[in-house]
């Protein structure tokens, strides 16, 4: 195969992939993580995906062990769910004695929202599952 | 208490939730340190190994959100439990119909209750302590009067020596410990007197409860044996090493040289 065809080819794939639907998908996700940040009881977000990162924390001495958390969380959840056969991994929600974490997958974006005990947590879940 | 004891009555707690409850189709309990403490038969023992090493990750980042009290990860077919019991984590698998509320009722209540009934039964430390000397500390009570008063033995009854003897029954068993011998020499060093760490004495001290340790019992591997005094090391350059430092009368008499390895233990009258 030539370089030019090659090129061209690459091209092409790149113009067939969903790039535009990923693109809508990630600023809806991101525009309703944004009103669920609003949300009593909410702390915050991290999004990522394998392109970018977005966090947003009330307490950003917090940022990396809330990281830490929610990607062994995912990791978890993921691998969890193939252990015991429960299908298509869904969510994980990490309760702790003062904070709870919803973590989540959406295509290839890992989403985890940080709320206080007593905030909504279903109230967060509709929006996420409606975006 | 010890785990044994924890894990027979979780198995049967466990067993009858599994019973009353089939939704679940899979419950285990585990340790942070990965030590299953109890689970079903038909999860495997390296599912459990796997769950355990998997929460591990979360369990030492949980410290951010308070510490960790529980979790749920919910597939479209089903979903796992994950619940903080004091030092146990129980898990509990089961299918996306499941009625939660029966099966949360059942697991978050009945055993956190075994869990405090069987610590309120048992409330001991989980390692066994030395037994206690309760009936030894009044020993020297009965034998000082026999010392000073000098008083003839016949006038003792039977109950009371048996009184007496009684003590010594419940005594541990002398630990033994093995040491590597050591030349001791010296114009002025007794030739029936071993040396030893002062650690070890001090040990032996607090185990019989204060007692003093005047005389060891020293073994041979090849079986000889003899009793010597005993003083600790006096030399810093022997402390803490396992050396036992003998004088050649002991070392002739055991048949034994510097750098073999004997069995000494504290000899206790």
């Amino acid at each position: 195969m030539t370089k030019k065809k090659k090129a061209v080819l690459e091209e092409t794939e790149t113009i067939t992939k969903p790039a535009a639907v990923e693109t809508v998908s990630v600023e809806d996700l991101r525009s309703s993580l944004e009103e669920i940040k609003t949300y009593d009881g909410v702390i915050g977000y991290i999004l990522r995906n394998s392109a970018s990162a977005a966090i947003d924390l009330k307490d950003p001495t917090k940022i990396i062990d809330y990281a830490i958390l929610s990607s062994s969380a995912l990791d978890a959840g993921e691998e969890l769910s193939e252990l015991f056969d429960l299908g298509e991994f869904k969510d994980i929600v990490v309760e702790g004695k003062n904070i709870k974490v919803l973590s989540l997958t959406d295509n290839e974006n890992r989403v985890s929202i940080f709320l206080e005990k007593d905030a909504d947590l279903e109230k967060v879940l509709s929006k996420l599952r409606l975006s | 208490m010890d785990s044994e004891l924890y894990s027979f009555a979780l198995k049967n707690t466990l067993n009858e939730i599994l019973n009353v409850c089939p939704d679940i189709t899979s419950a285990f309990m585990f340790k942070r340190d990965g030590e299953i403490i109890v689970g079903d038969e038909k999860t495997p023992e390296k599912t459990v190994m796997r769950v355990a090493d998997l929460f591990d990750g979360i369990l030492e980042k949980a410290d951010a959100i308070g510490g960790f009290k529980c979790a749920v990860i919910n597939g479209s077919m089903g979903r796992v439990n994950v619940s903080c019991m004091g030092e146990f984590y129980l898990v509990t698998v089961t299918p996306a119909k499941a009625d939660m509320n029966y099966v949360n009722t059942l697991t978050n209540v009945l055993i956190p209750t075994v869990l405090k009934l069987l610590d309120k039964i048992h409330p001991a430390p989980t390692k066994i302590a030395p037994p206690p000397f309760e009936v030894e500390t009044e020993t020297p009570k009965v034998e000082e009067p026999e010392e000073a008063i000098e008083e003839p033995i016949q006038e003792i009854t039977m109950e009371e020596k048996k009184e007496a003897v009684e003590p010594e029954a419940v005594l541990p068993e002398p630990p033994v410990s093995q040491l590597i011998v050591e030349n001791l020499g010296g114009l002025l060093v007794p030739s029936d007197t071993v040396r030893i760490d002062n650690a070890v004495l001090t040990q032996w001290n607090e185990l019989y409860n204060e007692r003093e340790i005047g005389e060891v019992e020293i073994e041979t591997f090849d079986g000889k044996s003899t009793r010597c005094k005993v003083k600790p090391i006096k030399d810093a350059k022997y402390e803490g090493k396992g050396i036992i430092q003998m004088p050649e009368k002991v070392q002739l008499t055991l048949e034994i040289k510097k750098g073999e390895l004997v069995r000494v233990k504290p000899v206790i009258e």
